[in-house]
């Protein structure tokens, strides 16, 4: 379910909170998922529990996930109502300054940039 | 007395006039995995050892379950297991009258365990431990360290001569055993990826000190490299808090801080009126930057 790599500079704890909440506010992973236990997802990749723990820890305060005695965790059943636009634009907001960055960096104009992103948008679609 | 697994404050050791820790304080919990990091002669082994109460501390105390480690009572001895970085294995044995020998010490012994284990780990239990490689002489120190189920696991470099399909199979036991959160491993290793997988929390040991302590999540996080754009060569010398390592060249500069927080890049964006693009580190890159 998860791309982890343990040796980025990015705790895992952070890579399982940025796709959760992708895979969420995508639709990819619609309320009442079950996610995988902590147990089973530490053994599968080899990392510590913990770090997996505290993920799914801030995922339900954020009312993304939600947590039940005896059974996995689910994608809650209001998530949509969490995951506004604004929400979902800041999950961009990285992905965006990295890009805007680079197209500086390349010298391109603003207007080059919007074009680039449009026309990957549209080869995407289909 | 206290729930903590081990217990250090202001320990120090010394060996005649050559002082190896100094003034050290930490604490082991239930569940922690404990990855032990530091340069060769850092002082990693001695600091093990004072755990084990081998040797006495020459200031300070440790306590392993509430008890003076150098004196431990063999009642709590037989919670705390021990990979050495040298085995400690006889040669004339058998792998099986080794196993017997070991568990004969210990009331608890899960010997179906270590069955278990010898079968996946492909430890063959008829060998004559003479005739062993160095790998396999490691597979079978780890598992007489596993089969009383100790509570406080204490790992010297466990896996230096395993192949990488061995220290997997190594990394997936140790985590079988810490998943349930009750019992704790401490474990140095220069094997920078694997403590990376398994520990949640990370000593760095320098100098005869404890250079760092902490989730290893909040050390990735702490620790990054700044690319910084837009330097003015009338603000020089540059100023940053928690600064390791800086290389500057004209607007351009590469810095390598501690303790960063996005509030810190906000206010150096402002003050200095520069970009600043931030690059998290693994756990290696961490290690070398600490230690150039």
């Amino acid at each position: 379910m998860f791309i982890l790599n343990p040796q980025s500079g990015v705790p895992i704890y952070r890579q399982i909170l940025e796709q959760v909440r992708r895979m969420v506010a995508s639709g990819q992973l619609p309320p009442g998922t079950a996610l995988p236990s902590v147990r089973d997802l530490a053994l599968r990749h080899t990392i510590n529990p913990m770090t997996i723990s505290r993920a799914y820890s801030i995922l339900e305060t954020e009312g993304l996930l939600e947590r039940h005695r005896g059974r996995p965790m689910t994608v809650a059943s209001q998530s949509r109502n969490h995951t506004q636009l604004p929400k979902r634009l800041e999950q961009m907001g990285p992905l965006v300054e990295q890009t805007v960055v680079a197209a500086k960096q390349l010298h391109l104009s603003e207007a080059e940039l919007v074009k680039a992103v449009r026309r990957e948008w549209e080869q995407n679609d289909d | 007395m206290t729930d903590a697994t081990v217990e250090a404050s202001n320990l120090s050791k010394s060996f005649g006039d050559k002082q190896v820790l100094q003034d050290m304080s930490f604490g082991v919990s239930p569940g922690d995995v404990i990855g032990v990091l530091g340069k060769n002669g850092a002082g990693k082994t001695t600091l093990l050892e004072l755990m084990l109460g081998f040797t006495p501390p020459s200031a300070g105390a440790v306590r392993v379950f509430g008890h003076d480690s150098y004196s431990l009572p063999g009642s709590i001895k037989s919670r705390v297991g021990f990979v050495p970085q040298q085995d400690e294995l006889l040669d004339q044995l058998t792998v099986a009258d080794q196993l017997r020998v070991i568990a004969s010490f210990y009331p608890r012994w899960d010997s179906s365990l270590i069955t278990r284990l010898c079968g996946e780990w492909g430890v063959d239990t008829n060998a004559r431990i003479k005739s062993m490689s160095v790998g396999e002489r490691q597979k079978l120190s780890i598992l007489l360290a596993f089969g009383h189920k100790p509570e406080l696991l204490i790992l010297d470099e466990p896996v230096a001569s395993l192949d990488p399909i061995a220290r997997r199979q190594f990394l997936e036991q140790l985590l079988t055993i810490s998943a349930d959160g009750e019992r704790s491993i401490v474990f140095s290793s220069h094997i920078v990826s694997d403590i990376e997988r398994l520990a949640n929390r990370i000593w760095i040991l320098k100098d005869g000190k404890l250079d760092w302590q902490g989730d290893l999540d909040a050390l990735k996080e702490s620790i990054v490299r700044l690319h910084i754009r837009g330097l003015k060569p009338e603000l020089a010398p540059f100023k940053i808090l928690g600064l390791l390592n800086l290389r500057r060249d004209g607007a351009f500069a590469t810095a390598v801080v501690r303790d960063w927080t996005p509030e810190a890049q906000e206010a150096l964006e402002k003050s200095a009126s520069v970009q600043i693009e931030v690059e998290t580190l693994g756990l290696e890159e961490i290690f070398v930057e600490l230690h150039r």
